[in-house]
């Protein structure tokens, strides 16, 4: 749809994060799956090969596994902002999954909509925003082309 | 439909069939349900009259395990806590009344099941002690022409519920909360948080705690501005009395520039001369407003708290460790 109806934000960061120690966002990461499921071949083939390491790797998360009779395998992910991502993996191979996880442990967990501007600044000017006062001799007479 | 169920006996159970309770029995058939859609309509109104359920707290809902998020809470801020010291400063005092209530109600003795868990009065008084201390330190070395208000009104605002309640959110603190209530409110959040940051303390020395706050709750001081946090009724009189402190001679207003006098939006520049020097400049609707203007941007530069500082430097970190001296870690 157009940009003005889809939502947009700006750019920011959670608490500023990464100013002081940069603190992973991820805090929750839950893999729902079916033990004999065709579809969650992939997950449980992570599971087997990749899960242990992407927890060693990530002390800062927790990775819960739960098998349950289900369909469709999904990876819940949850961030320290409180919102909650899930992402169907049904018939994903091992490595897509890895991936996916990795790029799930790199995101902040702030909306993935239409960002405003690349850039934020919390000091936009140095010397002093400009305004049409500025650089003109001071006076009291009404204003007007100034005289060169 | 009706012909099958009067069929089917109670010896014989055939598969798809289960009985719901005594009287009423579910069949499973291919055919289209004509009861589905007077059920769901139902369920609708019911859902709609009864409104959303209430909030769970996350320890309630699947996949939780506590020991593993402290765990992790501690490894995802790059501290190392002592976990028994962290697990206390969790609990929170209303949760143990809350508790001991719950399993009075149930008839269960109290001394066979007394609950054996501290809770976090005296970290959190504590810790309170050390974030005001702290967090006056830093201010008053990196504003050192602040007066004693200004550095109370910016300790103030950074201790008080709204940061630290933001703060503390963002960090995961509340899912790991034991209150008795949910949400947790804010006052019980603001102290679960002091609580975590005096564990942090005794865990692993005033250098670390002193590095954390920095990190979460100075940050929060980025991009603010000085009067948002401290109210100022007179700053025409508090710049005078400094002024005259420094034995600087007193400033007089004059009106720089004016625009659109005549109009709904008039526009006037009030500029402060002090020794006929410009101190400061500032714009209004009126020219009292605009006066009140300049008194605040003269009382900004004063201080050094203004737009285009130099911004503080939260990098020094590692050095820390070695050099626990506060200087260190005020910037200039």
């Amino acid at each position: 749809m157009t940009a003005r109806g889809t939502p947009s934000r700006f750019l920011q960061s959670v608490l500023q994060n990464g100013v002081g120690r940069y603190v992973c966002q991820l805090k929750r990461i839950s893999l729902v799956f079916s033990k004999k499921g065709q579809g969650s071949l992939g997950v449980r083939d992570f599971i087997e090969e990749g899960v242990v390491d992407f927890a060693k790797n990530n002390p800062g998360t927790v990775v819960y596994i739960s098998p349950q009779s289900c369909r469709i395998p999904k990876i819940v992910a949850e961030y320290l902002n409180g919102n909650v991502k899930e992402e169907t993996v049904t018939n994903k191979t091992s490595q897509e999954i890895a991936d996916l996880i990795t790029k799930l442990s790199n995101q902040s967990g702030l909306d993935i909509i239409r960002i405003r501007k690349p850039f934020h600044t919390d000091s936009p000017s140095i010397q002093g925003q400009w305004h049409p006062f500025t650089n003109r001799p001071p006076s009291i007479d009404p204003v007007g082309p100034q005289a060169k | 439909m009706a012909a099958c169920r009067a069929l089917v006996s109670r010896a014989v159970l055939p598969l798809h069939y289960h009985h719901v309770c005594r009287g009423v029995m579910l069949t499973h058939v291919r055919e289209k349900k004509r009861w589905m859609k007077a059920y769901t309509l139902i369920m609708e109104r019911k859902r709609k009259m009864e409104g959303p359920p209430p909030p769970k707290p996350r320890s309630q809902q699947p996949n939780f395990d506590y020991h593993a998020e402290v765990e992790a809470f501690g490894a995802r801020l790059q501290e190392s806590f002592s976990l028994e010291l962290l697990k206390t400063a969790f609990v929170n005092t209303c949760y143990l009344r809350s508790e001991e209530e719950r399993r009075r109600a149930l008839g269960l003795d109290l001394e066979t099941t007394a609950l054996n868990l501290k809770d976090n009065g005296k970290l959190c008084v504590h810790g309170q002690k050390f974030t005001k201390g702290f967090l006056s330190e830093w201010c008053r070395g990196s504003f050192p022409s602040l007066p004693e208000e200004g550095v109370a009104a910016i300790v103030g605002h950074l201790t008080g519920s709204e940061v630290m309640c933001h703060v503390a959110r963002n960090l995961a603190v509340e899912d790991l909360t034991m209150s008795a209530e949910f949400p947790v409110p804010d006052e019980i959040l603001k102290e679960t948080f002091f609580a975590v940051i005096g564990a942090l303390e005794e865990s692993s020395g005033p250098v670390r705690a002193g590095l954390f706050i920095r990190d979460f709750l100075l940050t929060q001081l980025i991009g603010t501005d000085l009067f948002d946090m401290w109210k100022v009724v007179d700053p025409m009189g508090l710049l005078v009395k400094e002024l005259t402190r420094k034995g600087i001679a007193l400033p007089e207003p004059r009106l720089i520039r004016s625009a659109g006098a005549s109009t709904v939006l008039p526009l006037y520049f009030v500029g402060l001369y002090s020794d006929r020097k410009l101190l400061a400049q500032g714009p209004g609707e009126t020219v009292l407003a605009a006066e009140e203007e300049a008194a605040r941007v003269a009382l900004r530069k004063l201080y050094g708290f203004t737009e285009n500082r130099r911004p503080w430097d939260f990098t020094a970190h590692r050095e820390q460790l070695q050099k626990p001296s506060t200087q260190a870690l005020t910037s200039g």
